[in-house]
């Protein structure tokens, strides 16, 4: 227990003491899973779309493969991607093995499906009616969509909330792709894992606190926007 | 149209996030390096020296010995830093590697618990060691991972003629140097450890040093991927790194890690480094 509550306080102190390792792989982590979240959201939200507007044949074993995604492996998704970056692989004169890209790669193939799964649910709970009556009105379907989505912003929300979850969390695939490189590819969560390959185990709890708090923070932030009630 | 500007906006913003993540160039240097040398935390310093003095990017890849030769191999690594004679040996018959040269050493010892139930301590060699350890069926925990270590323990037990495995009290880690260690320290068990290792760790484990093999030291040896079977290896990267690691510079870096923290040098140079003394 003394173990824990040292970690605290050099949580504490790191965030206070500017302390330039832990803000760099906070930033990092920010980075890297906010690009992925965003990557995701756009992905996810239009096969979103796609499935819960246009129903095309075969959207269940569609929406199947979606929703089985959301239990994707992610250590497994970390080593498809890196069989793919490595420079004997199909994508290896890109020469993005080790590097932010490629985690933000790993992290929002990980990512997509827990948006596209959640999203499709949320858009298909509207009332399929209302979009009818919008169309009829004249919109478009850019326009429609955009309607809707913001009737279903409380459970998309959650759906983006989820998604950024999961990619901020992950850390076999980050460690994989990336090389858990001071500097450049080392996030929060990677730190963590090397602290305790050190033995360093305050300095591992202490960043586990900090990356609780970060995660606290801007989840809340999200949570208060898909509270906030509309104008009336 | 205007609505979809911010979907737009959103994407282009995705597209700048990704572009100032971005990595890759052709600067970068893939070394792949074992646990032994990060867990202490020379690898980090290494990297850093060298980055300061020349323009590579280098990109460490850490795994055990067996790990790293095998993704040398498949011309995943530009030079290697590993500490497994036999296999390094084969790599190089095999075609795969060029210019090996010795970098820096350090000891093998056999950790245990205090108690000592085996009588290690005793023992004339750590041959003889292993032999009481299995006798006793005292717990030992392997790293089990053809790391450079796990191959030197298991070469033990092969010269015993003892098959440890399958045994209730052969337990394999799989982990890397120091894990392996805080695993043995949480189990009261024996296990082969780097001296460098061990001496970082030491206050943060309850094991002891019970005996030290000094006549057989576990030497680290810088090897090229070799170039001409591998196409995208950065042959001159990986000059360059064998060069400055091998040079005075290098050495004595080697030679002052852990001066400061310790009172000595955590890995020996394999060239005498002269201002500190150490080495050679």
């Amino acid at each position: 227990m003394d173990l824990i509550w040292d970690g605290v306080t050099e949580a504490l102190r790191l965030i206070f003491s500017g302390d330039s390792y832990v803000y760099e792989v906070t930033f990092t982590s920010l980075l890297v899973s906010g690009s992925a979240t965003v990557i995701a959201l756009v992905i996810g939200l239009s096969i979103a779309s796609f499935l819960a507007f246009r129903a095309p044949p075969g959207r269940t074993l569609a929406l199947s493969a979606f929703n089985a995604g959301m239990a994707l492996p992610p250590v497994a998704v970390g080593l498809l991607v890196s069989i793919m970056l490595w420079r004997t692989g199909p994508l290896g004169e890109l020469h993005l093995l080790y590097s932010r890209t490629a985690i933000v790669i790993a992290q929002a193939v990980i990512a997509t499906p827990v948006v596209a799964a959640l999203s499709t649910a949320a858009l298909q709970g509207l009332n399929p009616n209302l979009r009818l009556q919008v169309l009829a009105l004249g919109a478009s379907r850019w326009q429609a969509a955009l309607l809707l989505f913001r009737e279903a912003r409380l459970s998309l929300l959650a759906a983006a909330m989820a998604g950024f979850g999961a990619a901020i969390s992950e850390v076999g695939a980050t460690i994989m792709v990336g090389g858990n490189i001071k500097g450049s590819t080392r996030t929060l969560t990677s730190a963590i894992v090397l602290e305790v390959q050190q033995g360093d185990f305050e300095t591992a709890i202490a960043l586990s606190f900090i990356l609780l708090a970060v995660i606290l923070s801007i989840i809340s932030l999200f949570t208060v926007l898909q509270q906030r009630r509309p104008p009336a | 149209m205007w609505r979809r500007l911010p979907a737009l906006g959103v994407f282009v913003a995705s597209l700048a996030l990704l572009a100032a993540s971005c990595g890759g160039d052709n600067n970068e240097l893939i070394l792949g390096a074992t646990t032994s040398v990060q867990d202490p935390g020379l690898l980090d310093e290494i990297v850093r020296a060298f980055e300061g003095v020349t323009d590579y990017h280098v990109k460490p890849s850490v795994g055990g010995s067996g790990e790293v030769l095998e993704k040398a191999r498949r011309g995943e690594l530009d030079v290697i830093m590993t500490h497994s004679p036999a296999d390094e040996d084969k790599f190089i018959a095999d075609g795969e590697g060029l210019d090996k040269r010795p970098v820096m050493q350090n000891f093998f010892l056999l950790a245990g618990p205090e108690t000592d139930p085996a009588g290690v301590r005793d023992a004339s060699s750590i041959s003889e060691a292993f032999e009481r350890i299995a006798g006793a069926q005292s717990i030992f925990i392997s790293r089990g991972d053809q790391s450079g270590t796990n191959l030197r323990e298991l070469s033990i037990w092969a010269d015993l003629g003892i098959t440890p495995q399958g045994q209730p009290w052969y337990q394999e880690s799989s982990t890397g140097q120091g894990q392996n260690l805080i695993v043995a320290s949480d189990k009261d068990a024996y296990t082969l450890v780097d001296s460098s290792t061990f001496t970082v760790f030491v206050k943060k484990v309850g094991l002891k040093a019970l005996l030290t093999d000094t006549g057989n030291p576990n030497i680290y040896s810088v090897i090229r991927v070799a170039s001409d079977k591998h196409k995208n290896v950065n042959a001159a990267g990986a000059i360059a790194f064998a060069e400055f690691i091998t040079s005075r510079a290098g050495q004595c870096l080697i030679a002052d890690f852990g001066m400061e923290e310790y009172g000595k040098s955590l890995f020996q140079p394999a060239a005498r480094c002269p201002t500190s003394n150490v080495g050679g």
